[in-house]
């Protein structure tokens, strides 16, 4: 069932780039298959264990053994919320895409291969098929940014190529260290997770790992290809890039960071604890200086994945549920707001923050986008009633007793997302409607409708927090005693 | 006479070839440089085996080898570089500039 | 006579059959030419493949020869020669489909061209298995000459002159060195030439220090660095890459390179056992050399076949990580990475073969667009230039893993990291190529582009061409997911071939040494 999740996205991908569809056939063809990956995923959803400990639907095919690479695909409380998240975002961004793109079969073809690149590193169980899936997803994303990008897309887009290929080699490096220390013949996570080497080989093996992930993550100062791919990336690229391939990150630091080498992780702690907060205040002040709607966003994004890394250092139950709770609703926030950054974009041509102006304007602006862009800061700024107050919330009372000192850092950086984002909506939104803005396009609600699906997750989510929580309590601990 | 002369005489050859093969610039005398280092070799064979190897004569037969190769390197090599002065009316090495990075 | 007949029982003359079969092969090629004149060009081609083909077969069939020993010691038919010999035959079994349009399109005549390449085929193999000095250099020139030809084919085009010249004086130049090597270790080893009853004479005579010795090593590994194109004797390769052929190029980047390899591995690990140490050391500093020289020269080229001979540069110094490994999964990691870089590489070439047969130009920046215009021949590019950049899941990427696998297993580390940054490097101008014909605009469309020739297979050559491409994309794309039988192919032939064992077995005994006393720096 879960392979399905993996090659359903290839083989569409294939069907799309090689065969001659035309016409509107390969969008109308995206959206089926992604409609169809989004309902297995909640098939596999309604069958999902919540109390059972590691991982489920697990499926281990020997795959080529001469390097002890098995095709070995599970999920638990952990993966599972960012695959659905994954799906969900990736058909959301299907919708996004104009249906007038240039090369559909292409564009439609990436999107898939990306899909499946994400997938497959979540579902892995073993640690050079997580690799594999990991570069998998660099060239596709490549192309999808250096093609349907703006005005300096090749730059941005072989920027992110160079980072993120060098990301992977660090991975791979200490994953092929671990091996060689543990002195196994497999990648298997499972049996490597078993051994527990020395303090010292495990600071070696963590160090690559970390520069590799905080690469991905992006946490400062590894940050600077992030700002540039979301500006040059189309309004649905910085969906997917914000909502799912950053997790990748994330995710490769709670399951292989603090799985594999706790000991070393909690040594290491207090200053990835105080790098998390150094992250945070600086994404947030250079969001501040930034006159580019969605520059801005993406700071926001550098300070709010700083808050995962804060919550992962603290390695107590709460905070590690607290992760997987910010994962996601970073994901479905970030989401919200670059579809709004992009709406804005694409009805006025400007992302400008000092040339836009009273885009509330009920008559001739864009009042529902402008409505619905209010909603999605105070959700990211952290305002109760929403996810994000409960994501942030967590974070910060499951690290505030292990690492005041960086979670008040943090704390602050959340205070300045609410000036940084009310700066932006003061300027684009309020204020008069200058005359060159003036017989904007209408917004049809079909236009919207993804930007609905994603509010409607985001306040159901800050309403009943449990349903997202409940996922990853049980694995939260599994991480954390080695079980 | 002891095999040492032999040793020294064919390297004080093979070290002609090498200087005029870096030195020279008409692509015939490179050819030629690359002959003296290829009877260096012979020499040094030759002597191996006179004094090490007289039963067998591995050497000996050996540098029937090379002589014969050698032969058939210089002639290919000729060729090329009668085609190359039919095309371009010299054969001064540092004229051939086509190529370069 | 009695003599004669037990000499003949000794000679096992059955094992060069392959290659026999190569030179029955050539010879037909050639008398068909002379009888039926240049009408014969439309048959040829397939019976120079139906022959190398046969002895594809003929060299499964020799797979475990209990009489791998033949002509008195000269020649090895162990399995590990069997495979190079596979690796070479197969190179020009898919280069000759390519080179058919290509040759016919200049002008010149086919039979001579195919010809030479199955005499360069022939001493190609013959290299893979030789056991002997003479054997050795007799077929080392035999691949040697007949490549210079080969570079040299157009006859009226001053870069092939030039670049056949250069060739020829920095080959035989090399070849002379190497020569004095041998000549060198004859005399060390008091008059041998057997490369195994050198090793044991060696140790013998004079241990394991000798300035003699150590100077006939560096002179043997310049001729070998030479054939592989290891820097810092690379200098010839981007010019010739440049200036030949196409399909030569093809050929010589794939099977010369495997036949140097084979001889590197034989003549190293045999008659230098007793300096392991040393040639260890001295290839070390060869691939560091190799993959970061020619990892960032490849960035600055502007002509695709250049820069794909600074990438065939990189690509020894990873394929030398499992040679300085020296365990099981170092050499088999070679022949596997050699297995795969054949069908990548040459199917790269295909591409840029049927590109300049289109528009008659190899400029990378000519490339801008050509999505629009040739899908297929975009798609199969980018496939294989993706491989060569080892980006999963194609068949480069496992075959790179392998390598470093194995280096870091046998304690590589600075090496394999080494590795590692400079594939990074690759990646960016591997994907250059690939976004000059995806990304660009249709705006954006190079001249050549622009006047590019509706898409005709029809014409004399194309098919056998499209073949080819075809082939070689898809084992590429095939190769690294379903790898299973080729890695027994390849690990097998290590297993069983005599003179690996003994050399890794001492190997081991080493290097677990050296691995414990690594581990207890570390864990302290």
């Amino acid at each position: 069932m879960l392979s399905a999740l993996i090659i359903i996205p290839f083989v569409s991908a294939a069907i799309i780039g090689l065969t001659p569809l035309s016409g509107k056939n390969p969008r109308n063809f995206a959206i089926l298959t992604a409609a169809i990956i989004l309902t297995i995923n909640l098939f596999v959803c309604l069958q999902f264990d919540f109390q059972h400990q590691g991982i489920q639907f697990a499926q281990d095919v020997a795959w080529i053994e001469w390097i002890g690479l098995n095709y070995h695909v599970g999920i638990d409380g952990l993966s599972f919320p960012l695959i659905l998240l994954n799906s969900l975002l990736t058909l959301i961004a299907i919708l996004a895409t104009s249906p007038t793109i240039q090369r559909p079969r292409l564009y439609y073809a990436m999107l898939f291969l990306l899909n499946a690149g994400a997938v497959g590193a979540f579902l892995a169980q073993d640690l050079l098929l997580f690799f594999l899936f990991y570069e998998l997803e660099i060239v596709p994303l490549y192309f999808l940014i250096a093609i349907w990008g703006g005005t300096r897309r090749g730059y941005a887009a072989m920027k992110f190529l160079l980072y993120t290929a060098l990301s992977g080699i660090l991975v791979l490096a200490s994953f092929l260290g671990l091996v060689w220390l543990t002195g196994e013949t497999t990648f298997d996570y499972e049996i490597l997770r078993s051994h527990t080497l020395p303090l010292a080989s495990q600071l070696w093996l963590l160090a690559p790992l970390l520069i590799g992930v905080f690469i991905k993550i992006p946490i400062f100062p590894f940050h600077t290809w992030l700002p540039d791919a979301h500006v040059e990336a189309s309004t649905p690229i910085s969906v997917l890039l914000a909502g799912v391939l950053l997790k990748l990150g994330t995710y490769a630091l709670l399951r292989f960071g603090v799985g594999l080498f706790l000991e070393g992780w909690v040594y290491l702690a207090p200053w990835l604890a105080v790098l998390a907060g150094i992250s945070a205040l600086y994404g947030a002040s250079c969001a501040i200086a930034q006159r580019d709607m969605k520059k801005v966003v993406a700071y926001s994004s550098i300070a709010h994945m700083a808050y995962i890394l804060l919550a992962a250092t603290a390695t107590t139950r709460l905070s590690m549920t607290a992760a997987v709770f910010q994962m996601v609703s970073h994901g479905l926030i970030s989401a919200f707001l670059f579809l709004l950054v992009g709406m804005v974009y694409q009805k006025t041509g400007s992302r400008d923050v000092d040339y836009l102006r009273g885009l509330l304007n009920p008559e001739r602006g864009l009042p529902v986008t402008g409505g619905l862009m209010i909603l999605g800061v105070m959700a990211s700024s952290g305002l109760p009633g929403m996810v994000g107050f409960i994501s942030e919330f967590l974070v910060f009372r499951g690290s505030f007793p292990i690492f005041p000192i960086p979670t008040l850092m943090c704390l602050v950086g959340t205070g300045l997302t609410a000036v940084y984002f009310l700066l932006v909506i003061n300027k684009v939104f309020f204020g008069r409607l200058t005359e060159n803005l003036a017989q904007l396009p209408p917004v049809q609600w079909k236009e919207h409708a993804p930007a609905f699906v994603l509010l409607l997750l985001i306040v159901a989510f800050g309403i009943k927090p449990d349903w997202v929580t409940h996922w990853s309590e049980v694995q939260a601990i599994a991480l954390l005693t080695g079980g | 006479m002891q095999l040492e002369y032999f040793l020294l005489l064919a390297a004080a050859l093979f070290c002609i070839g090498i200087y005029g093969l870096i030195t020279s610039r008409n692509a015939v005398r490179v050819l030629m440089s690359i002959e003296l280092m290829l009877n260096a070799v012979n020499l040094n064979l030759v002597g191996f085996s006179n004094y090490l190897d007289p039963e067998n004569i591995r050497g000996q037969v050996f540098t029937v080898f090379v002589i014969t190769v050698a032969a058939a390197e210089a002639a290919v090599g000729l060729a090329i570089v009668l085609a190359i002065y039919r095309n371009r009316n010299t054969i001064d090495m540092e004229q051939f500039n086509l190529l370069k990075w | 006579m009695d003599f004669s007949s037990s000499v003949a029982s000794q000679l096992h003359a059955g094992t060069i059959l392959p290659e026999g079969i190569v030179i029955i092969t050539l010879m037909t090629i050639l008398v068909g030419d002379l009888i039926f004149g240049r009408s014969s060009s439309r048959w040829l081609p397939y019976v120079a493949m139906f022959g190398l083909f046969n002895s594809i077969v003929a060299l499964f069939f020799q797979w475990n020869n209990p009489n791998a020993i033949a002509f008195l010691g000269s020649f090895s038919g162990d399995n590990l020669s069997i495979v190079f010999r596979g690796i070479v035959v197969l190179s020009a079994m898919v280069t000759i489909p390519m080179s058919i349009r290509y040759i016919q399109q200049s002008g010149t005549s086919l039979a001579e061209f195919i010809a030479i390449m199955l005499t360069a085929t022939t001493g190609g193999m013959f290299l893979c298995g030789a056991n002997e000095l003479t054997m050795v250099f007799i077929s080392l020139e035999m691949l040697s000459i007949s490549s210079y030809l080969m570079t040299g084919y157009m006859k009226r085009d001053p870069r092939s002159n030039e670049a056949a010249l250069k060739y020829l004086l920095i080959g035989a130049a090399s070849s002379a060195i190497f020569l004095y090597g041998m000549s060198l270790l004859y005399g060390l080893s008091g008059g041998e030439t057997n490369l195994n009853i050198i090793a044991t004479k060696i140790t013998a005579i004079n241990g394991t220090q000798s300035l003699g010795l150590a100077i006939s090593l560096v002179f043997i590994i310049a001729g070998i660095a030479f054939k592989i194109s290891a820097v810092p004797f690379h200098q010839w390769t981007p010019d010739v890459y440049e200036g030949s052929p196409t399909p030569v190029v093809a050929f010589l980047s794939v099977g010369s390179k495997a036949a140097g390899f084979a001889l590197a591995i034989r003549l190293l690990v045999t008659a230098f056992g007793s300096m392991t140490e040393q040639w260890h050391f001295i290839f070390t500093a060869l691939a560091i050399l190799s993959m970061v020289l020619g990892n960032v020269v490849a960035l600055a080229q502007t002509s695709i076949k250049r820069m794909l001979a600074y990438s065939s540069i990189a690509q020894a110094g990873f394929v030398m990580i499992g040679l300085i490994a020296g365990t099981d999964n170092g050499y088999s990691s070679m022949i596997f990475y050699l297995f795969i870089y054949l069908f990548m590489n040459l199917g790269a070439f295909t591409c840029i073969i049927l590109f300049s047969l289109r528009t008659g130009t190899d400029q990378i920046s000519e490339y801008a667009g050509l999505y629009q215009k040739d899908p297929l021949l975009t798609l199969c590019l980018s496939i294989c230039l993706l491989s060569l950049g080892g980006i999963p899941p194609m068949a480069g990427f496992f075959g790179k893993i392998y390598l470093f696998w194995a280096g870091w297993q046998a304690g590589l580390y600075g090496l394999v990291l080494l590795g590692l940054i400079t594939s990074v490097i690759s990646i960016y101008y591997y994907i250059r190529v690939v976004k000059m014909m995806v990304v660009k605009e249709p705006q954006e469309m190079s001249e050549s582009v622009k006047n590019y020739p509706a898409i005709n297979w029809k014409l004399a050559g194309m098919r056998p061409l499209q073949a080819s491409l075809i082939f070689a994309t898809v084992v590429t794309s095939l190769a690294g997911i379903l790898s299973n039988p080729l890695f027994t192919l390849s690990a097998n032939s290590v297993n069983s071939t005599p003179i690996l064992r003994s050399a890794i077995i001492t190997q081991e005994i080493t290097q677990s040494t050296i691995q414990v006393s690594s581990v207890e720096d570390l864990i302290n």
